[in-house]
């Protein structure tokens, strides 16, 4: 099992670096976002899947899921929010601004 | 000594407050003092039984960089030569420089080059003396852009900058390599170590960096360019630092190093090659040259590379010769520079189309010049230094070392004809340069000025220098013992006990080349407009000036266009070259080290619920590169989001799923409130190459990143560190959820700054929404 | 003491917040940011000090023993960085009232300000591998909240490609610390370097090593990966740019130099080779960049390149001398970058144009502006008697023991280049005929900062044997990992 779910993570970065080669904003953000999933389920899938139960102390139980992964994503996440957050408000701000969402016409040159 | 060194230094810092009071007394009067009183300290050490000094200050002592000063003979040759023409060119300067001038740079940028050029006459150590040599390039560059407001004067200070901090790199690099061939920073345990150096395999290489750097800096054929284009600094900067010192620091090295490489043949020819093609190509080129100051300057360019010639000979005559002609290009040469700024001064031109017949207006510099250019043509008159060396020249040419390989004795047998040849030209244009503007016809109306005969005190330096000819004309043997000979054993180690002859009578061969130079000199010099066409041939329109002029622009040129090639601002263009490297050398990585690996045991089973769930996601995933509309894009991002989250709780981890399902929905929100108004997706009108450079792309990347996953999963060579906190969690954190005891105490410091990041995010989403809404009102 | 080693991070946090709870009171904000720089930096002196003389600070946090706790560890190495980091940003500090437009000082700048300076000494304290992501984070959000400070189309443009760029790598970061994880079952470095000491680099390591130095290449903006840095280190402020050119890319290449002297060094004729031609790219295109532009902040940005090109050279060599080379130039870097971009920026608001065609003579108006960008350019290029020359010095005379002759030459000639291209403005913004009819400005105030700096960098050089000893005694502690692993793990 953990081989097809690293496969999916690979599948998912290959749609993500797919979509931020493209032009448009929403794109992009949308490739950032499929990026993040990528990166979480390897670390998920390096820790050992599906052994024990989750990893709550409880009496009588010596099989837990490994719970660094877990911690490790569960910051990951947070900060990916973060930055999610921030490249909406900075897409939406900037092809407002440039009056347009596409990232060709978003070139520019030197002196300016 | 250090002080000697050090004391210009220090007036230069003082040169601004004593430049304030110029009106009343002209700045170069305190100058003066420096360069004199330093002069009269050096020539205490000359005399009969001079022993070379050592003086040792630390500076760096655990790089190996230490202010050794060693003064033996070359070193006091050198430091008589700049404080002595220093002293000279600050007095003529004193009546060149109009008041008006920005004076005080002028001395600073001086004083700040006398300090440099002692600095490398003295230095032992390798890494001293090439900061010194550095300085004098920027001083240079100073002066030669002293009148910045003109273009050409700029062009200039580019031009030497480029080609001698060009030199000076590379000649640093040399000094690093010999520095860790032989150990030592010092020359002078270098030069004891020279068998090592030698058999060493880098030293044709260490050899090749000094040498490039000699070259430039002393302006040898092809780097003689930027010498011509220094001429833009004022007069007496072209007397001291182009003619009588910087341009020899070149010549200097060669002399330093050559007791270290003398014996390897490669030495021999190529500075004897250089030196040869440069004293003939420049020769040539100065008979044809319209400014007075541009003939001196082939003409410098074309005697250092006669000196550079002589030390590439190698031999005991060829060394003597060079060291003696070291003090008597300065002589001469320093008084016709002087003698071309009295004329530009007091004509204000320097066109000798323009000149002629000043001989009436300025007797007194057209005598001076008389004997300047009549030393430097090698006229047989025994009052004349320059044919004292020019003599000893050609002596040096017929007797060069046997038993050389093919190459070296094919250049040995060419070398006299050559320098005959390049001596005739010598004489050409220093009859040109006399006759030119102090003979024929006077052409009074052509000049902006009357002319009229210099002040006394811009002809007391010129000649005092040309006193100077005379004496060592004279009295060579004088000269001869208390320094020169001194010099010449600092250079060819061995003793140097030769006197200086006038005569070697009529069946000398040096003497009949001197005869055959000064007949066909004559003739050359006389019909000397007839073959004006000749210069159409060669150079014609080539020259190394075309070849410096067309790489500085196409330096621009190209720069711009490589770097606009891939810096279009493109994004896309961006990502794709920054992902098939990563993919590329990766990859590459992992071929070359055998990386893959792949291990089916200890895997968690497959399940059918899993599977369902994982595929909804690849579906999602990849609905995403074709959804059409920005709403259906976003819904289904949420839908690969949720699916994690549901991949979460199916692997036992409550505290992500729930988390991510919180995050995912936010998340969706904020996209349906920026994106919901921005035009839909369009439909991809892509050229089908680049949709399929995107698809390899990522493709690929995705494909590497699961096999490095896979194979990562698969070398199990330790437990992980996860066990110890299932066992401590309780004990020593206090809590049953093992993820949250790991993000608040063991990893606390993470989730403090994750905190910090939202709260930079949230900061940052505010300020650029508010600093927007704002900005109207404003 | 070990308590001290976290200081240098949370001051800068805690004085951030409270400079964002009262973002209008600008002459407050500016005193008491000035109070807090001037704080820290004694702080992180006195702490300097300490490990220079007695060794190693080395604090684990909340008392988990490594390798299960993070550990923060002030080495001499990391603690020098930070000791210039602070240096810098007070230099900053002191200029940004004069350049920044009081709006943009309303809207936090010191708190993003000091939240940056936070994150970086982070990372260069963090003995964990998944914590320095999270510094990394903490800085580059704090960068791309100052990137778009003032919110200039042009600022919103290149800050999209800046955000894009960092966030691609900063995800392969965290998935190449999932495969280390995978493959080793730890996340703090000395560990891993401990484990892949013991398995001596087999397998899949090197290829997750090189995506770990991709990931920090990327930051560094190394050839061929430097694409998103010249426009968007050039868009805004000055004191922007200087921070990020000072700090940002120099994070990128501690990190490169930390993980291939600590941890992967058991395949270095592969690694470390590949470095050496990727170092002597970066020098020839991030030279011929800088020489493509007339804008004078666009060169000034494209010669971070050559520079990080120079330190990745010494980690290439990787002897003794070429690593002091590298350690040497990073931090003469970090000062001389400084001091160019506040330099340039000062240029750009005294001509009020930053295109260098446009502008002349300036010298008249502006002498000592003019000699302080002649003297810089010198100290960059590695002229003697300045600091650049101290370690290019080293880095060339380690490559020549190490036989590297080709990119020795490289080197030689992109030196000669680097001083080309900010000679160039001198030559055409200082020289020149006077224009009679220009207004000068006056930039009272500004040069201060840049003086100190530059006087520092001079010191560098001319004081080196001050200072060559720390420098040696860092690479030599790098060149053996069980220094750092022996201090980290203690049993």
């Amino acid at each position: 099992m953990e081989f097809i779910i690293l496969i999916l993570a690979g599948v998912l970065f290959a749609t993500a670096i797919y979509n931020l080669l493209q032009k448009q904003l929403l794109r992009l953000v949308i490739g950032s976002v499929l990026l993040s999933h990528g990166a979480h389920l390897f670390i998920l899938t390096m820790g050992e899947l599906k052994r024990g139960n989750p990893p709550i102390l409880t009496d009588g139980v010596n099989d837990y899921s490994d719970p660094l992964p877990q911690a490790l994503i569960l910051t990951s996440i947070v900060i990916s929010f973060g930055i999610t957050s921030l490249l909406l408000v900075l897409a939406y701000r900037a092809a407002n601004e440039n009056n347009t969402d596409n990232m060709e016409q978003l070139r520019g040159n030197d002196n300016e | 000594m250090i002080f000697t060194v050090l004391i210009p230094l220090l007036l230069a810092c003082f040169i601004p407050f004593i430049s304030r009071f110029k009106q009343k007394i002209h700045t170069g009067v305190f100058v003066f003092f420096v360069p004199f009183a330093i002069f009269l300290y050096f020539i205490q050490f000359t005399g009969t039984g001079f022993e070379s000094i050592q003086h040792t200050y630390n500076w760096i002592p655990s790089l190996g960089i230490n202010l050794d000063f060693h003064l033996d003979g070359l070193s006091l040759l050198f430091a008589l030569l700049i404080s002595g023409i220093g002293a000279l060119v600050v007095l003529y300067s004193i009546y060149y420089l109009d008041r008006s001038e920005n004076l005080g740079h002028f001395y600073v940028y001086l004083l700040m080059f006398m300090s440099a050029m002692l600095g490398i006459v003295l230095s032992d150590n390798v890494f001293v003396l090439y900061t010194f040599w550095e300085l004098t390039s920027i001083s240079s560059f100073l002066l030669i852009g002293y009148w910045h407001f003109k273009e050409k004067s700029r062009y200039g200070a580019l031009k030497s900058m480029m080609i001698t901090i060009f030199g000076g790199l590379s000649m640093f690099g040399g000094f690093i390599l010999l520095s860790v061939i032989s150990g030592t920073t010092s020359i002078q345990v270098m030069i004891a170590n020279a068998d090592m150096i030698l058999n060493h395999p880098y030293m044709p290489l260490a050899l090749g960096f000094i040498l490039l750097g000699a070259f430039t800096k002393s302006a040898q054929f092809p780097f003689h360019i930027w010498l011509p284009d220094a001429m833009e600094a004022p007069t007496p900067v072209s007397a001291y630092l182009h003619s009588a010192t910087m341009v020899k620091a070149g010549l200097y090295l060669v002399a330093r190093f050559s007791p270290v490489f003398a014996d390897f043949e490669w030495f021999f020819i190529i500075v004897s090659l250089a030196g040869i093609i440069t004293l003939c190509w420049a020769s040539y080129m100065a008979v044809h040259q319209t400014d007075l100051k541009a003939i001196l300057a082939f003409s410098t360019v074309s005697q250092l590379g006669m000196i550079m010639a002589m030390l590439g000979f190698g031999t005991k005559a060829a060394v003597f010769a060079a060291v003696f002609h070291i003090l008597n290009h300065a002589t001469f040469k320093g008084s016709l520079f002087m003698v071309a700024g009295t004329v530009d001064h007091e004509t204000g031109t320097r066109d000798i189309r323009k000149l002629g017949g000043l001989f009436t207006f300025m007797p007194i510099t057209a005598t001076l010049a008389l004997f300047g250019t009549f030393s430097m043509a090698g006229i047989p008159l025994p009052f004349l230094n320059g044919f004292y060396s020019k003599e000893l020249f050609f002596d040096s040419t017929l007797d060069l070392r046997e038993g050389m390989n093919a190459t070296a004795s094919f250049l040995a047998e060419a070398i006299p004809y050559l320098a005959v040849f390049g001596s005739i030209f010598t004489f050409v244009y220093s009859l040109y340069f006399l006759f030119g503007t102090f003979g024929g016809k006077t052409q009074v109306d052509k000049l902006a000025k009357k002319p009229h005969e210099a002040p006394f005190g811009m002809l007391i330096s010129p000649a005092i220098l040309v006193l100077g000819v005379i004496l060592i004309g004279l009295f060579p043997n004088a000269f001869n013992g208390t320094f020169i000979a001194h010099a010449a054993e600092a250079v060819y180690g061995g003793d140097i006990v030769k006197d200086i002859h006038f005569w070697h009578g009529w069946d000398s061969t040096a003497f009949q080349m001197s005869l055959a130079v000064v007949g066909l000199g004559a003739i050359l010099a006389v019909t000397r407009t007839k073959w004006n066409g000749v210069y159409q041939v060669l150079p014609g329109t080539w020259s190394v000036n075309k070849v410096y002029n067309s790489f500085m622009e196409k330096l621009d040129i190209y720069s711009r266009k490589m770097t606009t090639f891939y810096m279009t601002g493109s994004l896309r263009l961006y990502m794709a070259l920054i992902l098939s490297t990563i993919l590329i050398v990766t990859a590459g990585f992992m071929l070359a080290t055998n990386g893959f690996t792949i291990d089916f045991s200890n895997l968690a089973p497959v399940s059918i619920i899993e599977v369902a769930v994982v595929l909804v996601i690849i579906a999602a995933a990849i609905g995403t590169v074709f959804a059409k509309k920005n709403l259906a894009a976003i819904l289904i991002v949420g839908v690969a989001g949720y699916g994690v989250a549901l991949l979460f709780v199916i692997y036992r981890a409550p505290d992500l799923a729930l988390t991510q399902l919180v995050v995912e929905t936010v998340s969706v929100a904020l996209f349906l409130l920026c994106f919901y108004h921005l035009p839909n997706l369009k439909k991809r009108n892509d050229p089908l190459r680049t949709k399929m450079t995107n698809a390899i792309i990522s493709v690929g990347f995705g494909a590497m990143v699961t096999l490095i996953g896979i194979s990562a999963h698969s070398s199990d060579w330790f437990g992980t560190i996860s066990d110890y906190f299932l066992e401590t969690s309780y004990k020593l954190g206090g809590g049953n959820n093992v993820v949250n005891v790991i993000l608040v105490d063991m990893r606390g410091l993470d989730t403090l700054f994750e905190i910090a990041v939202l709260g930079i995010a949230a900061l940052a989403i505010y300020t650029l929404i508010k600093f927007k809404t704002d900005k109207g009102g404003k | 003491m070990s308590n001290f080693a976290v200081l240098p991070i949370i001051i800068p946090l805690i004085a951030g917040i409270i400079l964002a709870f009262f973002p209008k009171k600008l002459t407050l904000v500016r005193t008491l940011s000035k109070i807090f720089m001037i704080g820290n930096l004694a702080v992180v002196s006195y702490i300097a000090w300490n490990v220079f003389h007695h060794g190693s600070v080395i604090l684990e946090t909340g008392g988990w023993t490594a390798p299960y706790g993070i550990i923060l560890i002030a080495d001499e190495l990391s603690i020098l960085l930070i000791l210039t980091t602070n240096i810098v940003a007070a230099a900053c500090a002191f200029y940004a009232p004069y350049s920044l437009s009081d709006r943009k000082e309303q809207f936090y700048f010191y708190s993003f300000f000091f939240f940056l300076i936070s994150g970086v000494s982070g990372a260069f304290l963090t003995g964990d591998l998944f914590n320095m992501f999270v510094f990394f984070e903490v800085l580059l959000m704090s960068s791309y909240a100052l990137i778009v400070l003032g919110g200039d189309k042009v600022q919103l443009r290149e800050s999209v490609k800046y955000v894009f760029i960092n966030l691609f790598s900063s995800m392969l970061f965290v998935t190449a610390i999932a495969f280390i994880y995978g493959a080793l079952g730890t996340v703090n470095m000395a560990q891993i370097a401990q484990r892949v000491q013991e398995v001596d680099q087999q397998g899949i390591l090197t290829t997750v090593g090189i995506l770990l130095f991709f990931v920090f290449a990327t930051k560094a903006a190394l050839f061929p990966l430097y694409y998103w840095m010249p426009n968007s280190y050039a868009v805004p402020n000055p004191v922007i740019s200087a921070l990020f050119g000072a700090l940002l890319t120099k994070v990128g290449i501690y990190a490169i130099i930390r993980v291939f002297s600590l941890i992967f060094v058991h395949e270095t004729e592969l690694t470390h080779e590949v470095f050496i031609w990727i170092a002597g790219l970066s020098m020839l295109f991030g030279i011929f960049g800088a020489l493509s532009t007339n804008n004078i902040k666009l060169i000034i940005a494209y010669n971070i390149i050559p520079a990080i090109g120079f330190i990745l050279m010494g980690l290439g060599v990787f002897n003794q001398d070429a690593l002091s080379g590298s350690i040497y130039y990073l931090v003469h870097d970090m000062l001389i970058k400084t001091s160019l971009f506040l330099l340039a920026g000062t240029i750009a608001y005294a001509a009020g144009t930053s295109d260098l065609r446009k502008f002349s003579g300036l010298i008249h108006y502006y002498p000592f502006l003019g000699w302080m960008l002649f003297v810089s350019a010198f100290v960059l290029a590695g002229i003697p008697p300045f600091s650049g020359f101290i370690g290019k010095l080293l880095l060339l005379k380690g490559a020549l023991a190490g036989e590297e002759i080709a990119i020795v030459i490289i080197a030689l000639l992109s030196s000669l280049l680097i001083l080309y291209s900010v000679v160039k403005i001198f030559i055409k913004g200082f020289w020149g005929e006077k224009d009679e009819s220009f207004k000068p400005k006056s930039i009272k105030g500004r040069t201060a900062p840049i003086v100190v700096l530059l006087a520092l960098s001079i010191f560098m050089g001319i004081g080196a044997e001050f200072i060559y000893p720390t420098i040696e005694s860092i690479s030599a502690y790098l060149l053996d990992p069980e220094n750092y692993i022996n201090a980290v793990m203690k049993e």
